[in-house]
């Protein structure tokens, strides 16, 4: 396979790479990116998806990419409403997973650095971690569907967060077309309990510090100064998400032959958008959306009151608000402009954020000058970022862009690199305390295992993707 | 019979063989139990999943996710696994005992379609593998 270079962090796979494709392949990515991606296997990903019926423009990826199962770690896809179809592992297992920023009025150095260890420990004894962990809150099957409808506005109906929490959430916290009775069982009995949970794997809570304000103005608007606390959150939608999307491909694998879809890879299973099933697809999606930004959420409560235990003071008054939540694993409806007219797409983004640039009507009216924050995670050891979408990312990638930093060495091979508890020892040499779950699974999340998160948000910048506004270290890891 | 891990850059895949499909397809199993942390030994009752599905390999993937369903919403170790055929569907018989502790292995979120393979010799031993988003 031998990519072409267009532009120096755009390069275009050919159509006729793989049998049936419609569109060309586009990768954004460095050299090095790039050669990583090829040899992962990833590029060959990236060709599949533009095989998929009504795929509009090119198969894109992020400059994090990696292998995925079916799409590309990192793949956009939109797909014409009229002739394209929706696939479940264009979104994947961990529906609407993604990341919330919440800053603060303390300092690292003067108000948090003395307390950092006893910080940790209380955020690891307030949020719920591991695999199959119960949450922070439990859910009858009536209260589920309610919160599956309404998203943040549920437990805010509670009284667990901030009113204003909701308007600095994607879609202020609730996607309308959530349709709870499109949710099986099975997922109900695996999400009743887990509301409010951090789950197992690359998820985590961290406090950071800005270390780097790049674009003073965007970070003055969202309340961002150098020297000060942070706390980011990544999870998803636990086990109901899960159950959403392996009951939905099922049924799209099944359907398929039928409908006369091949796939170069069965986890592309998909479906016209016309089509029932996608209908059902989308409400669930939806719904399960709904649950994940309700999950971030909850987690944010416990970590509000993480932080009133250590400081005395209430979490209004630390400042403790929320900068923005936003996923990066779920397919919407979006206007965008495709040959010079206004259409609406099906955008699957599967390990890729949203990035709409400044005037976009769906931002929230504070961020509408500097265009939607992007926030994203780096891997327990190395920094964080928050960026900004740009006009620009909306012919480039439909307005997308990274969502972290991106695997780059297989779980087996990190967990050679270095055990968990040097891994521990390390990490504490560099200033960062950790609560990690399990301390013999810590070292596959290992900082080596995963690419260089900076030269990503460099690439996403260079192309045009988002812009950097600001540089977070990490000092604190719940790992769950 | 046996089973194994394979390697993918940010998720796990299993290789299960055995002398038989049913025995293959079980091995799979173990493997996603001890991924899990929840494999032991003893005896214990047993709990029936059935695999559904248009060919081995779609029955395969709902044998898994019915037991990453069951792991997940039942404080158990799985101490035996037998897989039976039962017309078009493939039934899975786990023998399990009650765990006050949950699994210390890796979170699975579900099993996938990606490179998914069901291969049967001509004298009938087989080998299966399949790809788990964890």
């Amino acid at each position: 396979m031998e990519p072409e270079q267009l532009e120096p962090f755009v390069w275009r796979v050919p159509v006729g790479t793989v049998d049936g494709m419609r569109v060309p392949g586009v990768v954004y990515a460095s050299k090095e990116l790039m050669d990583k991606a090829v040899e992962d296997r990833a590029v060959l990903q990236v060709a599949n998806v533009a095989t998929l019926p009504g795929i509009v423009g090119a198969s894109y990826a992020m400059p994090d990419i990696h292998w995925g199962y079916g799409f590309p770690i990192g793949g956009v896809a939109a797909m014409s409403v009229d002739d394209g179809v929706i696939s479940p592992g264009g979104v994947g297992f961990d529906i609407a997973c993604g990341v919330r920023l919440l800053r603060s009025e303390l300092e690292w150095e003067r108000d948090v650095k003395p307390k950092v260890g006893e910080l940790v420990h209380t955020l690891g004894r307030h949020v719920p971690r591991g695999v199959g962990t119960k949450g922070r809150m439990r859910l009858s099957r009536p209260e589920a569907q309610k919160l599956l409808k309404d998203g943040v506005r549920f437990p805010l109906s509670r009284g667990v967060g901030f009113d204003e929490d909701a308007e600095f959430c994607e879609d202020g916290g609730a996607l309308d077309s959530a349709r709870p009775e499109e949710v099986s069982d099975k997922a109900y009995q695996r999400g009743s309990t887990q509301l409010g949970s951090l789950g197992a794997g690359n998820h985590f809570i961290e406090v950071q510090v800005v270390e780097e304000v790049v674009e003073p103005v965007a970070a003055n608007v969202m309340g961002l100064f150098e020297g000060q606390a942070c706390v980011m959150v990544h999870s998803g939608s636990r086990g109901l998400g899960h159950q959403v999307c392996t009951d939905h491909v099922a049924v799209m694998d099944r359907l398929m032959p039928s409908l006369g879809i091949e796939v170069p890879d069965r986890q592309l299973a998909c479906v016209p958008l016309a089509h029932g099933a996608a209908e059902r697809y989308l409400g669930a999606m939806a719904a399960a959306a709904n649950f994940a930004r309700a999950n971030r959420h909850v987690l944010a409560d416990g970590v509000r009151e993480a932080f009133q235990e250590v400081f005395g003071r209430s979490a209004r008054d630390l400042g403790l608000f929320l900068v923005y939540d936003v996923a990066h694993n779920l397919a919407k409806l979006e206007e965008h402009v495709v040959g010079g007219r206004r259409t609406t797409l099906c955008v699957h983004r599967k390990g890729a954020t949203r990035a709409f640039g400044p005037g976009h009507p769906e931002l929230p009216a504070a961020y509408r000058s500097i265009g939607q924050p992007v926030i994203i995670p780096g891997s327990m050891g190395t920094s964080s970022f928050v960026l900004v979408g740009t006009a620009e990312s909306a012919a480039r990638s439909f307005s997308s862009t990274c969502h972290g930093a991106g695997r780059a060495m297989s779980r087996h091979k990190a967990k050679k690199v270095m055990s968990g508890h040097d891994l521990i020892r390390k990490l504490e040499g560099e200033g960062i305390t950790l609560a990690p779950s399990h301390v013999k699974l810590l070292s596959e999340e290992g900082p080596y295992a995963y690419k260089d998160v900076s030269e990503v948000v460099r690439v996403c910048e260079g192309a045009g993707l988002s812009k950097i506004v600001a540089r977070l270290r990490p000092v604190g890891v719940v790992k769950g | 019979m046996g089973h194994e891990l394979l390697e993918h850059t940010a998720d796990l895949g299993l290789r299960g063989w055995g002398p038989s499909v049913e025995a293959a397809v079980a091995e799979a199993l173990l493997g996603l139990a001890d991924l899990m942390g929840v494999h032991a030994v003893g005896h214990g009752e047993t709990h029936e999943v059935r695999g559904q599905g248009q060919d081995d390999g779609s029955r395969l993937v709902a044998l898994m996710n019915e037991t990453i369903f069951v792991v997940e919403t039942r404080p158990i170790r799985i101490v035996g696994v037998w897989v039976r055929r039962d017309g078009d569907d493939l039934l899975a018989e786990l023998e399990f005992v009650g765990s006050d502790e949950p699994g210390e292995g890796i979170g699975v979120k579900a099993a996938t379609y990606h490179q998914l393979a069901v291969d049967e010799r001509p004298d009938g031993s087989a080998e299966v593998r399949v790809f788990l988003d964890v």
